[in-house]
């Protein structure tokens, strides 16, 4: 029998209204600092007006068994896990920002200033502690500090010190625990699923099995864990408008 | 030893207010460069233009990387040039062997600086890229071969190749003899020395030819191997590395023995010396201006939509200036090569011309080899990014330029810049 689960993630671009919930809860759940999206929606335009149409498409890491990030990584700070995630040990990378060049799919964020503690506001601020009711701050998460995986390395969260590359992780920490990865779990229309690609009972893998899917510049050869059904795969014509602020 | 003694030759071990007003003045922006590191250190690469690539629309590697690639392809004549001088026995060019040996040295301390600038956490990555280092990465290369292995090399070659003068200098009583003794290490000159000499720098010289071939080709793979990078992926990177490698080298080693033959008193630079140089110069040249048409040909042909977006932004868009005034550079300099079979007088300062103009075209295209994929290239459709350096990065390229004289201006004064003629100089020692 399979030993170990092998993680991915199929999204519903049928389903995706463009919200940009994700982002906003990997961002809460992770830490990350001013201007990193880790989670990206696209919102796209195409076609010309009258017949204009409007798409969407949120781009996590793709995690890819073929990952140019892991390969060009010149400590192997970035590595590729069995049970399939990407993961960036900050405790080891230089800041070289080789995985961010090398990604074809720009997932990679680089901590360009010091990361700051209050980003999400101060949770415990008069007018604040009555609405986040004692929930442990993103900034304060115990488990953003503990090693993962039989490697024991630093790898969950983001924003904990300038100088170092971060991207998504698929919420390491939630997943070693058997949650889903928080952009899932935030999904108000279930336009993201995730979980395990080798086992046939598991939601993936069935919805991959009924309907036709694509992966993101497959001709890359990356080969992403992350798989797309309904919609396209963003063509020639394909603008984006309304980018998400990422400024620092 | 009370008695001043015959002065060193080519005046090592004096100064002249000028030299010292020059070193002061490149000492200071050194500093002002490592001022402009500090302030990465303490705030973090946020003082920098750079951005993520992707939803921040920025460049990731940006003016620091460029003159890595620059600093390691100026290093690369310099050794070559020292090396062939040997194994092929360029008996005119010997002059020049000693200054082509301290640049490749001094360009590849440079580039160790360079590369540190552009580290998020440089003191980690001293240890880091020893301690998990991975032969997968084309990194791997430059910090092995290159400015490990390379830098090495060189200094060894560098150390064998002066220690016969040494001997010599250390037999002059000088503030200097300390070092010159050091250096020499008990040479003492005998036929049986001269020879083992000769035959280690010769076989020395023979590691030396593929290493900086292998080397140089690395730090074309870093780039040409990223499939996902428009205007990188392709395998002209590293062969064409290799030959601005050597445009870029020939044309500052032209400059600097114009500087020497200007400066270092006693310095006898033969304009034959120039005129090869200038030869080896143009066939380089040239064969890089046919990698660059065939390089556009192909992207634009029928390259990939992103290939031809990226070549179109070089040709006409945001980087068409610079782009265009590369090209104009070397295609100048080249027509400057030529003038010379043409007028044979007032050669010189042509060739002087055309060297400092080959460096500033080869800046030019490591710039546009490193940002306009960042930015323009991105194979999701991001939509286009921007890129302009701050004032912290110039200051750290102005840094090194001045670091780079001053090494050498240091080096000139504790160490004969051209090599001894052994036979007068018998004399002179005794």
């Amino acid at each position: 029998m399979r030993d170990v689960a092998r993680y991915g993630m199929v999204i519903d671009l049928d389903r995706c209204t463009g919200c940009r919930g994700c982002m906003e809860s990997c961002k809460i759940e992770n830490n990350t600092p001013q201007g990193s999206y880790w989670m990206y929606v696209f919102r796209f335009e195409e076609g010309e007006f009258p017949g204009t149409k409007v798409r969407f498409l949120p781009r996590p890491c793709q995690h890819c068994d073929n990952a140019p990030c892991v390969k060009v990584c010149p400590v192997g700070a970035r590595y590729k896990r069995e049970d399939g995630l990407v993961a960036t040990d900050w405790e080891r990378c230089i800041g070289c920002r080789y995985c961010e060049v090398a990604c074809p799919y720009g997932v990679n964020t680089f901590n360009w200033g010091h990361p700051e503690e209050h980003y999400y506001g101060d949770w415990n601020a008069e007018d604040v502690a009555p609405e986040v009711r004692g929930t442990v701050p993103a900034w304060d998460n115990p488990s953003l500090d503990l090693p993962y995986g039989p490697e024991q390395r630093h790898i969950a969260g983001g924003g904990h010190l300038k100088g170092v590359v971060d991207k998504c992780t698929f919420c390491v920490q939630r997943v070693e625990h058997d949650l889903d990865p928080a952009c899932v779990q935030n999904c108000p229309v279930r336009a993201l699923v995730f979980g395990d690609l080798d086992d046939p009972e598991s939601e993936v893998s069935k919805i991959l099995q009924r309907r036709p899917s694509f992966r993101l510049l497959e001709e890359a050869g990356t080969e992403p864990r992350v798989h797309y059904v309904g919609g396209a795969p963003p063509s020639a014509e394909t603008k984006q408008i309304e980018p998400a602020k990422a400024e620092v | 030893m009370a008695q001043q003694a015959q002065p060193l030759p080519y005046g090592v071990g004096r100064t002249s207010r000028t030299w010292v007003a020059w070193a002061v003045l490149l000492a200071a922006l050194a500093i002002a460069g490592w001022y402009g590191w500090s302030r990465e250190i303490t705030e973090g690469m946020i003082v920098t233009g750079l951005r993520n690539i992707g939803p921040m629309g920025g460049a990731t590697w940006g003016l620091d990387v460029a003159f890595v690639v620059y600093w390691v392809g100026v290093s690369f004549a310099g050794i070559t040039v020292a090396a062939l001088i040997r194994l092929a026995n360029l008996t005119a060019l010997k002059p020049i062997a000693r200054m082509a040996e301290a640049l490749t040295v001094i360009a590849l301390v440079l580039a160790a600086f360079a590369v540190m600038y552009d580290l998020g956490q440089p003191f980690r990555g001293i240890v880091n890229l020893f301690h998990y280092a991975r032969p997968q990465s084309p990194f791997f290369g430059t910090f092995t071969l290159v400015i490990s292995g390379y830098l090495f090399a060189s200094l060894v070659y560098l150390y064998l190749d002066g220690r016969a003068d040494a001997a010599e200098l250390a037999k002059v009583p000088s503030r200097l003899q300390w070092f010159h003794r050091l250096w020499a290490a008990g040479y003492r000159g005998t036929p049986a020395e001269r020879a083992r000499h000769d035959r280690t720098a010769f076989w020395l010289a023979i590691a030396i030819v593929p290493l900086l071939v292998t080397a140089h080709s690395t730090l074309g793979f870093v780039f040409g191997l990223q499939v996902g990078r428009p205007g990188w992926y392709s395998a002209l990177q590293a062969p064409a590395f290799v030959l601005l490698a050597g445009v870029s080298g020939v044309g500052m080693l032209i400059a600097i023995a114009a500087v020497v033959r200007r400066t270092v008193p006693g310095a006898e630079l033969p304009e034959r010396v120039f005129h090869w140089l200038g030869t080896a110069l143009l066939i380089l040249l040239l064969a890089y201006l046919y990698f660059m048409v065939v390089e556009i040909l192909t992207n634009l042909y029928t390259g990939a939509e992103r290939e031809r977006d990226v070549t179109r932004e070089l040709l006409f868009g945001d980087f068409a200036p610079i782009y265009w005034a590369s090209v104009a550079c070397f295609v100048v300099s080249a027509a400057l090569l030529i003038l010379r079979f043409v007028r044979r007088t007032a050669a010189l300062p042509l060739l002087v011309a055309a060297g400092v103009l080959v460096n500033l075209g080869a800046i030019g295209k490591r710039y546009l080899i490193v940002v306009p994929s960042q930015t323009h290239g991105t194979l999701l459709p991001y939509g286009t990014g921007s890129y302009a350096p701050t004032w912290v990065e110039y200051i750290e390229v102005i840094g090194l330029f001045a670091l780079g004289a001053l090494l050498l201006a240091l080096f000139a004064k504790v160490f004969p810049i051209l090599p001894l003629n052994r036979a007068t100089e018998g004399g002179d020692a005794a």
